[in-house]
């Protein structure tokens, strides 16, 4: 389980997260829907150590991410809105890098390699270099970059922005069968369609704060819209910027 | 604890492993090594040979107008390094302009002045314009010179004068310079070329691994790992000092291997570099490569992108060669063992003495490459902290 309590972020003054809090349960996937500019990279860089809250706590389980950031970032796969790929390192030595630095060594390093290699159908590119490799291709490496040590926990920023929709498909499999084995996953998307799809739970984001929370249904009938984006609209920003346009009489 | 150990050497290993595949898979990076490091070497060479060749075929043409009145002058004067020609006519400029250094006019009358002791008139006509004109002026006059001192020692020996009396002393010159110390003046350029090499082969790396990943945002996948800053740091610091050091290490074989081919000799230096001091020379460049490439990444972490960073470390590059430069105008005892401690100074002064063959202090060196190793330690720790900083991400 992935908690956010009470946690403030400024950038030059500016608040950009506002007394956050909110709980992503292991077994789910849980979407952070907003707008640009919401908070919501903010949130997940907070959420992986990459930036200290002003205030509040973020735990992993019974480990609080400020606290003990090596124990924490053992527990933490994250695939990032850029893929951070090395160009130069064929994808065997890239996950073959990232299964090391995990701390894994002979044989598990081996059936590590192995499983993200079939699960993320990577034969084609094992012994290739990343550069040149199309956004689908860089996406898969990332996600088994992110995989390779069975994380407890998934991040993803905007994970299907680019991809085509095999990669998609194969993105959406991977994230259900995830779920399946009791992995914590917490992606943020502006795509509604996405979270509709993937989502067991939606955070609505805006200015920092969240507005809004629940299944996609419950969102639905909490708003009083028919659809996912109306309500995410309703939600964000107010009943009159949700409702639906009418056609103004002749 | 040893579990603990094996999962730290482990990453340390991985990480630097990725960090040299990476450093030396990019080829831009190792070409502009290669090519700095053997460009120097060759124009060293070439230049010497080129200047030795020049030196040693130039020849001073003459003109010597109206020289059929002093055929004997003509002979007198003539030398490998002297040809005299004759011409019976022409203009002094003309024949200036037509390929001669000098012309020599003999005045009318001239051997009869000269036969009356009346000192007759020659004009030496130059074009001070010309690059040959001050070389050939003063080759004449030392010839000219040298002819005049021996007829009037043969005029006053005929009127029973001791020629003695006319020159109260001689003036002889002697050399007392030894291999090494010629070897020094011509090869003083040296090391801070070999130092400044380290900065030129390492900068594209250091860039890459430092302002290069951090836009590519692949320095952020690195920083969710569970690795401590300094091993970040440590491995990128290697791989950095490995294409700087190899520069070096390419530098220092290419100037040996050329240094046969460069006419040493005859400018009086006797090649003095063994193969013991080509390794010490290349031992005692390692820390330096260190300390250059954790500077170097330091700064292009602080630079505002991959741009700024190049631009930064271009400007660095020069700074070596600068402050070697201003303490040697400076006339600073560089030699003095406090100066050795200081990093740039200590190896260029014990490069100095290794490429003319002289012996180096090895607790002088030691002292000096533990202070080195010392700072890469402190920028070490500074690079570490400079990775938890939220503006490195552009969060702010």
């Amino acid at each position: 389980m992935i908690r956010v309590e009470s946690v403030d972020k400024q950038f030059a003054g500016r608040p950009v997260l506002d007394n956050l809090s909110f709980t992503v349960p292991d077994g789910q996937i849980t979407a952070l829907l907003g707008a640009n500019g919401a908070g919501k990279t903010t949130c997940l860089r907070i959420i992986t150590g990459l930036l200290r809250a002003d205030a509040g706590r973020v735990l992993l389980g019974d480990i609080d991410v400020a606290q003990q950031p090596m124990a924490a970032r053992r527990q933490l796969g994250v695939v990032g809105d850029r893929e951070g790929l090395y160009e130069r390192l064929t994808v065997a030595e890239y996950l073959t890098l990232f299964a090391s630095v995990q701390g894994l060594a002979g044989k598990s390093l081996e059936r590590a390699l192995d499983a993200v290699r079939e699960e993320l159908e990577l034969d084609a590119l094992w012994l290739r270099r990343t550069r040149g490799f199309s956004q689908g291709e860089r996406m898969k490496v990332s996600l088994a970059r992110a995989l390779v040590h069975r994380p407890r926990h998934l991040i993803l920023d905007e994970p299907t922005r680019g991809l085509d929709v095999l990669a998609a498909r194969l993105l959406r499999r991977t994230l259900s069968r995830l779920r399946a084995q009791g992995t914590t996953i917490l992606f943020s998307s502006h795509v509604m369609s996405e979270v509709a799809e993937l989502s067991d739970r939606v955070l609505v984001m805006a200015a920092g704060r969240i507005v809004g929370g629940g299944s996609p249904v419950e969102l639905m009938r909490e708003s009083g819209c028919d659809n996912l984006e109306d309500s995410f609209v309703t939600l964000a920003y107010g009943a009159a910027a949700g409702r639906p346009r009418q056609e103004e009489p002749a | 604890m040893n579990t603990v150990n094996a999962i730290f050497t482990r990453q340390m290993s991985a990480l630097l492993r990725k960090e040299f595949l990476e450093a030396w898979r990019d080829r831009r990076a190792l070409w502009m090594a290669i090519c700095f490091s053997l460009l120097f070497p060759v124009l060293l060479a070439g230049s010497t040979i080129f200047f030795v060749k020049k030196h040693a075929e130039e020849s001073t043409r003459l003109a010597l107008l109206g020289g059929e009145q002093v055929p004997v002058l003509a002979q007198q004067l003539r030398s490998d390094s002297l040809e005299v020609v004759i011409v019976n006519e022409g203009e002094p400029r003309a024949l200036l302009a037509d390929g001669y250094d000098l012309v020599l006019q003999v005045a009318e009358g001239f051997v009869d002045g000269y036969r009356n002791f009346r000192a007759p008139k020659l004009y030496l006509y130059v074009d001070s314009s010309s690059t040959s004109a001050g070389r050939a002026e003063r080759h004449l006059q030392e010839r000219l010179g040298g002819l005049q001192q021996l007829i009037v020692s043969q005029r006053l020996s005929a009127r029973g004068v001791a020629p003695q009396l006319l020159a109260p002393w001689q003036l002889q010159v002697r050399d007392v310079s030894t291999p090494s110390s010629r070897g020094a003046l011509i090869l003083a350029m040296v090391p801070g070329l070999l130092i400044l090499t380290l900065f030129v082969a390492s900068l594209a790396t250091s860039v890459d691994t430092s302002a290069g990943e951090r836009e590519r945002l692949s320095l952020e996948t690195l920083l969710l790992q569970p690795l401590p800053g300094w091993q970040l740091i440590s491995a990128k610091m290697l791989a950095v000092a490995s294409m700087g050091w190899l520069g070096a290490l390419l530098a220092i074989a290419a100037l040996v291997a050329l240094m046969p081919l460069m006419p040493l000799a005859e400018l009086g230096i006797q090649q003095a570099t063994t193969v013991a001091g080509v390794i010490t020379m290349g031992l005692l460049l390692l820390p330096l490569a260190m300390l250059v490439a954790v500077v170097q990444i330091l700064l292009a972490l602080r630079s505002q992108s991959f741009k700024d960073a190049q631009t930064q470390l271009s400007i660095l590059q020069l700074a070596p060669v600068t402050l070697l430069m201003v303490l040697d105008m400076s006339r600073v005892e560089l030699g003095e063992p406090l100066w050795q401690l200081m990093p740039l100074v200590g190896q260029q002064q014990w490069l100095k003495a290794l490429l003319v063959g002289d012996s180096v202090s090895l607790p002088l060196v030691v002292a000096g490459s533990l202070v080195c190793l010392g700072l890469v330690g402190l920028f070490v720790a500074l690079g570490a902290r400079a990775l938890r900083r939220e503006s490195l991400l552009g969060a702010l």
